[in-house]
């Protein structure tokens, strides 16, 4: 791998951390959810810092080029990700209409004895 | 015993005093039937809910839109606090014939069913007329049912049925959000309760259009049934 590309993918993956690293100390994200991030920037750097080892495993999985193992390795990345991220927004949806349910109903009720008072 | 009848409405202006004052004549008719009704508004933009304030009459206004699925469990959980022993599910379209309302009830007074469903495909009672496609879908529905829990639903997306307490219960803590209809006749038939189909007469739409379009159709049917064979490939306790 040339010197510039990894140069170019270290300092890529630097603003990725930083970027990750701002989110949690402004409280945009919790830890829960970086976890996830900070663990695919260590993989990440670790492929980048180890001399050879990308054009080894490369080599090994039978890829033609580095490029492409690289991208099919980001490509597998984002869709595990996108993956925890449905679930995540499934959750969510479960719950709001738990709470638009439970409001609604509460709201009809408090009419109820709003209107037997009067 | 205490009977509710859940009415969902979605912009169903046109509609909903219909039904409501049918149900009210029908209750003159049978004072012996202990028959309450709530319709669930699902946050509709048309004038239903002023509609329903003018009139007095008792509703559920959903904060959101929840779509169908949504608005008929925030009544079974309404049954479900409330402690009722039968609930309705009722279309606010004027589709449904409330003199049917005896029929669908009585196998669960007499315990012969935990959960009945008005069908309009058994017996030719129903004067409903369905278009081809429409039949096509039901029964492809209907082939689905049959081959994850073995057994034959007639009419998969009727929307007049009746629950008893075990039913309202499940289905104020748990009810599928999409194609509710099909769905929860899986989840009940797998969850070994006693599902009967009892015939009913069904009139065509009154006023506004229906919430199914022939251009989704087919997206529809795909989903429907891809969520019937997830659902029968569930483990039940």
């Amino acid at each position: 791998m040339s010197y510039s590309l990894v140069l170019l993918m270290s300092i890529f993956t630097f603003i990725l951390f930083m970027t990750v690293i701002y989110l949690l100390r402004k409280r945009k994200i919790p830890v829960k959810y970086a976890l996830i991030w900070i663990f695919s920037i260590i993989f990440i750097l670790l492929l980048l810092l180890v001399p050879n080892l990308m054009e080894n495993i490369a080599d090994l999985l039978g890829f033609e080029l580095l490029s492409n193992m690289v991208l099919c390795l980001f490509l597998g990345l984002l869709m595990f990700i996108s993956i925890a991220l449905t679930v995540m927004i499934a959750s969510q949806k479960k719950k709001t209409t738990i709470l638009i349910q439970e409001i609604s109903i509460l709201k009809q009720i408090i009419n109820d004895i709003d209107n037997n008072k009067l | 015993m205490k009977i509710l009848l859940i009415i969902p409405a979605y912009n169903e202006e046109s509609n909903i005093l219909y039904v409501i004052n049918s149900i009210n004549e029908y209750k003159k008719k049978n004072k012996e039937l202990n028959l309450d009704y709530v319709v669930i508004n699902d946050c509709s933009t048309d004038n239903t809910g002023k509609i329903l304030d003018e009139n007095n009459i008792i509703h559920i206004d959903l904060v959101h839109n929840l779509g169908i699925g949504g608005a008929v469990q925030t009544g079974y959980k309404y049954s479900y606090y409330k402690n009722y022993d039968i609930a309705i599910q009722y279309d606010g379209d004027g589709q449904h014939d409330i003199n049917y309302l005896k029929n669908i009830i009585q196998p669960i007074i007499d315990n012969n069913a935990d959960f009945v469903i008005g069908s309009r495909f058994i017996d030719n009672v129903s004067s409903f007329k369905t278009s081809f496609s429409r039949r096509l879908g039901i029964n492809i529905l209907s082939f689905f049912i049959k081959l994850v829990c073995g057994k034959k639903i007639y009419d998969t997306t009727s929307g007049f049925r009746a629950a008893n307490k075990d039913i309202i219960k499940l289905f104020a803590n748990d009810y599928p959000i999409e194609y509710p209809e099909p769905i929860t006749s899986v989840e009940v038939i797998k969850r070994k309760f006693r599902l009967k189909e009892v015939a009913v007469n069904m009139k065509s739409r009154v006023a506004g259009k229906s919430s199914i379009h022939s251009w989704k159709s087919v997206y529809y049917m795909i989903n429907v049934c891809l969520s019937i064979l997830i659902t029968g490939s569930r483990r039940y306790k």
